[in-house]
């Protein structure tokens, strides 16, 4: 599979980690196998969506005419896997941050967007 | 050891906004300099490895090339691996010289990217290395995701957006006296902080340019000549695909490199030139470090302090790299490979570098995704 079938790439506004049932390592990107151990038996589990802030980038470029600029984060989860997410408001490296779901994308999904403000 | 795969030809076409060339005619042009370089009749070509063109996207690269080359090969096919893709097709054909499957192997590449393709165009096939459902529609690009790794890289660094900045005024400076290379005048550290931002901390001149250009090599069985190299060592890492899934601690660089010297039974010590992938500053900044040829956070300090120039500690990118030379698609990382060929042929006139015996070109696909690494040597003694 190449999207976990209960989060936000089906509408659901939630972020869904694998968990492997051999060595309990956690992953982001759906995966059919653990990338530690191999193992072919993974649960899913949703993510608290709180996590640390350990990129941000304000892009001046995009692949769609208009849908520039735009900003992206990548956030590393309290259970570990990092997320890429849009941001809203300020966020810099090092924040705490938390996630949202807003139509920011490029279609109509809500995507994960990452804010300091939610955590207040 | 026995070497069992040769460099024996060599060529590359300048690089620039150069229109009037499909990407057939880069990648026939390059071949034939290459062809000249090894001193070969195409008859006697075995096997045809092509790299893919964003531009043409046909769907036999190798056959067309080599239907126009007059070459009838045994064996061929195309290549993708993103940026790697030029080294990847050196590994494959040193395997199959050393196979015996052929004995000598043309291997080219080469788009009119620049002149034949919009920029939006380009920036939306290239954002395909993104994931299709996670990265992609939150509007990720090529850009943006070499600028996640740069804004962690300064932060966990303690580094100011001017860290990184000494890489591409480095690679300009060579680039300046380098005859094809698509930018030649010089530019500053303040030229860089004041360019437009692409995607922060990211700036145009930390980005590579989109080129038109094409490159070929030929790999044999055995020397053509004495300018012949002999290809020591090839390794490759391959450890995930997306920016979500890397782990900047190990993102293959260092095991492909590793691999490669191992198996030309060589230390990192005892390589005078590199050609390591610049796509973007924090590109060859990463890569440097995972080799460990820079201090973690140190690799702008190192380019400021003169480490890469042509008599530095390590000469890095003679030619300007994808930063200055140019990139044009799966030629770009093959510039590399053609530098430090010319440097350990002793032709590289004013920018050569002293003592030239050990070259070693690394290139990278994706987002750090996939690593080539190649050793060559001067001399062709089998």
């Amino acid at each position: 599979m190449s999207r976990h079938h209960d989060d936000w790439t089906h509408g659901e506004p939630r972020l869904v980690l694998g968990v492997c049932d051999d060595c309990e390592n956690r992953w982001y990107l759906p995966r059919d196998h653990c990338p530690r151990c191999g193992s072919g038996r993974s649960s899913s589990r949703q993510s608290s969506g709180d996590g640390l802030c350990v990129a941000v980038t304000r892009s001046h470029v995009t692949g769609e005419v208009g849908g520039a600029p735009l900003s992206l984060a990548l956030v590393q989860l309290d259970e570990g896997p990092v997320v890429m997410g849009r941001v809203r408001d300020e966020l810099v490296p090092g924040d705490r941050a938390r996630v949202e779901f807003v139509p920011d994308g490029t279609g109509t999904a809500l995507v994960p967007s990452f804010s300091r403000r939610a955590l207040t | 050891m026995a070497v069992s795969a040769f460099l024996t030809g060599v060529g590359l076409t300048p690089f620039g906004r150069l229109p009037g060339r499909d990407s057939q005619d880069w990648q026939c042009a390059a071949a034939q300099i290459a062809l000249d370089d090894a001193g070969l009749d195409p008859l006697r070509i075995g096997a045809v490895i092509a790299g893919y063109s964003t531009v043409s996207g046909h769907l036999m690269p190798a056959n067309v090339v080599a239907e126009r080359l007059g070459v009838r090969p045994e064996v061929a096919f195309g290549m993708s691996v993103g940026g790697a893709t030029g080294l990847a097709m050196v590994a494959q054909a040193a395997s199959l010289v050393a196979s015996a499957t052929a004995e000598h192997v043309l291997v080219v590449a080469g788009e009119n990217r620049a002149s034949g393709q919009s920029s939006t165009t380009s920036t939306k096939i290239l954002a395909q290395v993104g994931h299709a459902h996670y990265e992609v529609p939150l509007g990720g690009t090529v850009p943006a995701y070499y600028a996640l790794l740069a804004s962690r890289y300064l932060w966990s660094h303690g580094l100011d957006d001017a860290a990184l900045a000494p890489l591409p005024v480095q690679m300009r400076e060579h680039a300046v006296a380098t005859v094809g290379a698509h930018f030649r005048q010089p530019i500053t550290v303040a030229d860089v902080l004041s360019s437009r931002p692409v995607a922060e901390p990211l700036r145009l001149l930390d980005c590579c340019p989109v080129s038109d250009g094409g490159a070929a090599f030929v790999v044999s069985r055995a020397p053509t000549s004495e300018r012949s190299l002999s290809i020591v060592g090839v390794g490759q890492g391959h450890r995930h695909q997306h920016l979500s899934a890397l782990d900047p601690e190990d993102t293959g660089a260092a095991r492909a490199a590793g691999a490669a010297l191992r198996q030309a039974g060589l230390d990192l010590a005892e390589v005078d030139v590199f050609g390591i992938y610049d796509s973007f500053s924090i590109t060859v900044a990463m890569i440097m470090e995972e080799l460990g040829l820079a201090p973690p956070g140190r690799a702008g300090a190192y380019a400021r302090a003169g480490a890469f120039q042509a008599d530095g500690r390590h000469p890095l990118n003679t030619h300007g790299g994808l930063l200055s030379y140019g990139h044009s698609g799966v030629a770009g990382g093959m510039a590399h490979l053609a530098e430090v060929a010319g440097q350990l042929r002793g032709e590289r006139g004013a920018a050569q570098v002293s003592d030239c015996e050990v070259g070693y070109v690394h290139a990278d696909g994706g987002v750090l995704s996939a690593h080539v690494g190649v050793v060559l040597r001067k001399g062709s003694q089998p």
